[in-house]
């Protein structure tokens, strides 16, 4: 049965331009990952991992190639577009959790969501149901510096997730995190995979971390070194 | 008016509005992070609430000055001057002129006679009370006609002036303001003494800026020879124009008539000296303010960056981060608004006076902060908020989103 790839990179490159000194960061990478999969982007810094994350992720754009993600052509969206498709199709996850001080865990978890049409009552419900995945029901109305990293990193996953996105991107997800709440957090990340469906990839610099992804592919020096299958 | 400065700005400030209903980056986010840098919210809100304050203070001068003039005329009386005397100080009308005037059919007469004053305005320097020196105050010389043709004067205390007695009646708006003037008390010039022997309430009009006594009292006492004025009363005031047309093709008395309202019109050119004072050390001040709100504002854009960029990654579009920081900006300019416009507040009825350009005499009035006043005071805050907002919610709406996500 030919795969469903929800994510088709073709010869992406990626360059930073430092006054007239061209730096490379990707060259020439391809591709492809299947929808439901969860990939785990490896590698040294200055890889250029995190840079694939983004262009994937919708947030920066390639210098050359394509980047097709849930059926759109990425070049082919204006910058307000391109945030119009992120709100709908992807769910982020950061090292630093970037959640708004001001606002407390329901207000965090809602932000995406007013973006949408629901009615407020819908938005209600969804954003309970993110946090009870999170079990995190609890902490509704704890701002952020109330809560501990771990439950903060559950308040972003909740974020992520609320709006049913296709593929969810984490980047360094566990890396402020101690290691008993890296292990939930990625405990977390897997139910989310094996039994919602959602597409994760996932970029780390940790081995443990990288261990829960199904398939682990290592960078170096922008283009692709090698993809392992992990087995469990 | 500060609300004509909106009209360029309208389109902008409806796409505000709809942005804020249409795609919320909910406006709580927004009060919350003024909040939470209280410091620099409320000292920026301070700077702003000052400007706000002189502001509603300056209109509320102007608007004084020009309510006393402008509620000092009647429509059916004529101000008779020499020809092309602005003020009755430069003006001056023989005793002959006065008496042949006063035979004119066109006026009307009462008990007593013609409804016509022969009147003499004279400056005289008096102490103020508080011991800050002195300054020019007007008196007019009038005869009982007058008073009884001014009927927004009344009388508070004691009893008018008796023609031939060196006395004289204040208003109760000077009566704080100055030495030695209040019931009872006595003034020394040009020789003798002069007793107050009433206090008068002139309805917010010029005539509490004057000093009465009799006509004859006050022109001896200053060896004048020639009267500076006349009023006199029509029939209705739309006999006024026939008469003014009387005057001037009279070449035997050489008098020019002013309708008495448009007269005290004119006179409210005598506060633009101040009000163009205050307008530009508002518009300095504002100028100061709107860089305040501005410096506050980049800070708070150059403090909040990653935010910013979570907020793009999670799919809100630049035009809306423009919008979120823009409402901010107003937010914390309308709260300096608010504030100034309650600080305001605490000038109102304070009795004062300023300068007269056109007679160099006081002119007394109290200071009202009307809710009008002091919704232009907010309005001009906002007006600030939209100017010094912009640029700092352009910046935020501009930052790349990888490099917001960084932090800037």
């Amino acid at each position: 049965m030919a795969l469903d790839f929800i994510i088709r990179c073709e010869a992406v490159a990626k360059s930073y331009w430092r006054g007239t000194l061209e730096i490379p960061v990707l060259q020439g990478l391809d591709l492809e990952i299947p929808r439901g999969g969860y990939y785990a982007l490896m590698g040294p810094s200055g890889s250029g991992k995190t840079t694939l994350l983004n262009l994937i992720a919708g947030i920066d754009r390639p210098t050359g190639g394509s980047i097709e993600v849930c059926g759109y052509d990425l070049n082919d969206l204006d910058d307000d577009q391109l945030a119009g498709w992120r709100s709908q199709h992807v769910g982020f996850i950061f090292q630093n959790y970037n959640l708004v001080p001001v606002l407390n865990a329901f207000e965090n978890v809602e932000l995406p969501l007013l973006l949408t049409r629901l009615s407020r009552r819908e938005r209600r419900e969804k954003v309970l149901e993110a946090l009870a995945l999170v079990n995190l029901t609890d902490r509704l109305e704890n701002y952020p510096r109330q809560l501990s990293g771990g439950q903060e990193q559950r308040v972003a996953i909740a974020r992520a997730i609320v709006t049913e996105p296709d593929i969810l991107v984490a980047d360094e997800p566990t890396g402020a995190l101690d290691a008993k709440n890296a292990e939930e957090v990625m405990a977390l990340l897997e139910r989310l995979n094996s039994e919602v469906g959602k597409t994760i990839l996932l970029v780390t610099h940790d081995p443990k971390a990288a261990h829960h992804a199904r398939i682990q592919i290592h960078l170096e020096k922008g283009v692709l070194d090698r993809t392992v299958e992990v087995n469990r | 008016m500060v609300w004509l400065a909106f009209l360029p700005l309208l389109p902008y400030l409806a796409w505000l509005v709809w942005a804020a209903l249409r795609h919320p980056i909910p406006l709580s986010y927004n009060w919350r992070s003024l909040w939470q840098r209280k410091v620099s919210t409320l000292s920026t809100a301070g700077a702003i609430a000052v400007v706000v304050v002189i502001f509603v203070v300056v209109l509320s001068l102007s608007q004084g000055i020009s309510r006393a003039f402008v509620s000092s005329g009647r429509a059916d009386q004529v101000v008779v001057l020499r020809p092309n005397a602005r003020v009755e100080l430069n003006s001056s009308v023989e005793r002959g002129q006065a008496r042949i005037l006063k035979t004119n059919p066109f006026l009307v007469q009462d008990a007593d006679g013609p409804l016509a004053s022969c009147e003499c305005m004279v400056v005289k320097l008096l102490e103020l009370a508080d011991g800050s020196g002195s300054t020019n105050v007007a008196f007019r010389g009038l005869e009982p006609a007058g008073v009884r043709m001014r009927s927004q004067v009344r009388l508070v205390t004691g009893r008018w002036f008796r023609p031939g007695l060196p006395e004289l009646v204040v208003p109760q708006k000077m009566v704080g303001r100055f030495a030695n003037l209040g019931m009872g008390k006595s003034l020394f010039f040009s020789g003798q003494s002069w007793n107050i022997v009433g206090v008068f309430e002139g309805g917010g009009s010029a005539f509490d800026s004057e000093v009465w006594t009799d006509v004859e009292m006050l022109m001896q006492a200053h060896r004048r020879t020639t009267f500076s004025s006349m009023l006199v009363r029509l029939h209705s005031a739309e006999k006024v124009p026939g008469f003014v047309k009387f005057l001037d093709d009279d070449k035997r008395l050489k008098l020019e008539g002013k309708p008495e309202t448009e007269y005290y019109a004119q006179q409210t050119e005598a506060g633009k000296p101040i009000q163009v004072l205050g307008n530009l050390i508002t518009v300095i001040l504002t100028v100061g303010a709107i860089f305040a709100a501005m410096n506050t504002m980049f800070a708070a854009v150059a403090s909040r960056t990653a935010e910013i960029g979570t907020l793009r990654a999670l799919g809100y579009r630049r035009v809306e981060i423009l919008a979120s920081f823009q409402w901010e900006a107003l937010m914390l300019c309308t709260l300096g608004g608010l504030l100034g416009a309650g600080m305001a507040l605490g000038f109102n009825g304070i009795q004062t006076g300023t300068t007269n350009f056109e007679t160099f005499s006081d002119i007394s009035f109290a200071f009202t902060i009307t809710p009008n006043l002091m919704g232009q005071g907010v309005a001009f805050s906002l007006l600030m908020g939209v100017l010094g907002g912009f640029f700092p919610a352009w910046r935020a709406s501009r930052i790349p989103v990888t490099e917001a996500m960084k932090g800037g």
